[in-house]
């Protein structure tokens, strides 16, 4: 049967609809229930977590988890859609391990938060960089400069007035 | 008796790191007790710049992602546009497309021998390597006039058809191949030292493995029979007698065997595409949703259209990078420009593995086990 059917019929009050997203079954799910459903789709031999990403549609985020079944060779796709204000989600860390990099780089870029995350910082970009360059709204009309501090930890500045120029 | 901890910063610039990477590791003597990876130095916001380019702009920036094996990210890109706007592409392009991908393959695992031995500090291999990815580059140059960006697969087909010379040169690389791969496991495969840096190193369980999202011949090394190539066949694999090449020792060594096996079946699929190349052209005929043209149209043109529109909707597609699985998630909203490209690169996922893999080793082990791994920066950052 079509895991993602599966899911609603075992979760029938968490799942909002499910569909075909080329060829993959799909099912879009509310976040309050997102680890228990995860926690059923790992046991439903989904151990590959092969993509984690959030999209910005200006008036809501879009998260999609992409798994895959080495055994069943199957493949699901878990959609989760939060508010635009305060997005936030919990994290999948402690069921997937490559969820901790894919989780931290879409909090870099795209600005979502995962509740439980042992390590949420940026990955790609330096600390304290403003802004998350992923959102539509991003300004990129403003540069802004890294150097390195005393310690070695990164200060990023919006002001390269002071900084030498070739 | 207690001793002090120490950190070491290896990298940011270290020969081995393979470009741009920082491992921060903090030391008990000269074992490692812990690794943390710092990483983005090589950040050029590829999947930003997606969004302000039209599809076909596109295809060049993804030859800068992982550079050594730019022939799968270009076509990894192409086929998830391709399935989004439903493009259908002539069986020669799907051939050419094919025999790129593999003869990248052979590129890809030569560079990654060479630079694991020579990391290890046997500097034989990378002159060998070296020579023959020489041989392949040219074909490459004939085909597209460029070494390493290539910019070749596009959406609709391939840019230009074969040269003429290309499939002579190609069955002389070929048939060169061949017994320089029994070369290299006459020089190393054999080779006590070699044996003694790789076997037992890096050692990580199937199940841990999957779970730290590994992929590609460095997952195939820990016993998993996973190959996109045969579980969600594209473009003419189906066609083709392939074997993936599993190894199941878990260890550093059953990573670099993996990769010798997967040099042969590559020659083995490329055989067999020069065997069966179909005449045709390399390129879609189709008018696909052409935006409407301004002006008097010049003369007609053989290419594919330049600006298309897919129809709103969202596709992750993926395929077998030499790498790993390299997938693209394309969000279109139905205008000339990609709403959203996320880029699922091998080299990424895969690195996730090395700190639970060099625990309790020691420096020289974390080379030999990075090394198996194969990654590249402009990959991994993006």
């Amino acid at each position: 049967m079509n895991p993602a059917e599966e899911i609603k019929q075992l979760f029938p009050g968490s799942v909002v609809s499910t569909g075909i997203q080329t060829n993959k079954p799909l099912a879009i799910i509310k976040k309050e229930d997102l680890l228990i459903i995860a926690e059923k789709v790992k046991e439903m031999g989904f151990d590959n977590l092969s993509l984690i990403t959030g999209i910005d549609y200006r008036d809501r985020f879009e998260i999609i988890y992409n798994f895959f079944s080495y055994a069943k060779k199957q493949n699901l796709v878990l959609k989760v859609i939060l508010d635009h204000n305060n997005p936030e989600i919990d994290s999948l860390e402690s069921h997937w391990k490559v969820a901790d990099w894919l989780e931290r780089e879409t909090y870099d870029l795209v600005g979502i938060k995962f509740r439980g995350h042992p390590n949420l910082k940026r990955i790609l970009l330096p600390d304290g960089w403003i802004g998350h360059p992923l959102r539509k709204d991003y300004d990129m009309t403003v540069d802004q400069f890294v150097t390195i501090g005393e310690d070695g930890e990164d200060i990023v500045s919006t002001d390269g007035s002071n900084l030498l120029r070739r | 008796m207690k001793t002090e901890e120490l950190l070491i910063n290896m990298g940011p610039v270290h020969p081995s790191t393979h470009g741009v990477l920082r491992f921060k590791l903090i030391m008990d003597g000269e074992i490692i007790k812990k690794c943390d990876i710092v990483m983005g130095y090589l950040h050029r916001g590829t999947e930003k710049l997606g969004e302000m380019k039209t599809y076909l702009q596109f295809v060049p920036y993804t030859d800068r992602l992982d550079y050594i094996s730019a022939f799968p990210n270009n076509y990894a890109y192409v086929k998830a546009v391709e399935e989004l706007a439903g493009i259908e592409v002539p069986l020669r392009a799907e051939y050419i497309r094919v025999l790129t991908l593999e003869l990248n393959r052979v590129v890809n695992h030569l560079v990654m021998l060479g630079s694991l031995l020579l990391d290890l500090g046997a500097s034989t291999m990378i002159m060998y390597g070296f020579r023959e990815r020489e041989n392949a580059l040219q074909l490459f140059e004939m085909l597209c006039g460029a070494r390493m960006t290539f910019n070749y697969i596009r959406p609709g087909g391939v840019r230009e058809d074969l040269p003429e010379g290309f499939m002579p040169k190609l069955n002389e690389f070929i048939k060169d191949m061949e017994y320089r791969i029994d070369d290299y496991e006459q020089l190393i495969s054999g080779n006590e030292i070699f044996m003694m840096r790789m076997k037992n190193i890096g050692v990580l369980s199937a199940k841990e493995a999957i779970s730290y999202g590994m992929t590609g011949p460095s997952l195939r090394g820990h016993g998993v029979n996973y190959d996109i190539r045969k579980v969600e066949p594209y473009s003419v694999y189906p066609d083709l007698d392939f074997r993936a090449c599993v190894r199941n020792e878990c260890d550093s060594f059953a990573r670099y065997m993996v990769r010798i096996d997967e040099m042969r079946e590559s020659l083995h699929i490329l055989r067999q595409v020069v065997d069966s190349m179909p005449e045709g052209k390399p390129t879609s005929q189709a008018k696909y949703g052409i935006a409407p043209m301004t002006g008097a149209p010049t003369a007609v043109s053989t290419y594919f259209p330049r600006i298309f529109t897919p129809p709103p909707g969202e596709v992750y597609s993926r395929i077998e990078a030499p790498k790993g699985e390299l997938g693209f998630y394309v969000v279109s909203d139905g205008t000339i420009k990609p709403y959203r490209i996320k880029i699922r690169s091998p080299s990424f996922c895969n690195l996730t593995a090395i700190p639970k893999m060099v625990e309790g080793l020691m420096i020289p082990d974390l080379i030999a086990a990075f090394g198996t791994i194969d990654v590249v920066l402009g990959d991994v950052d993006r």
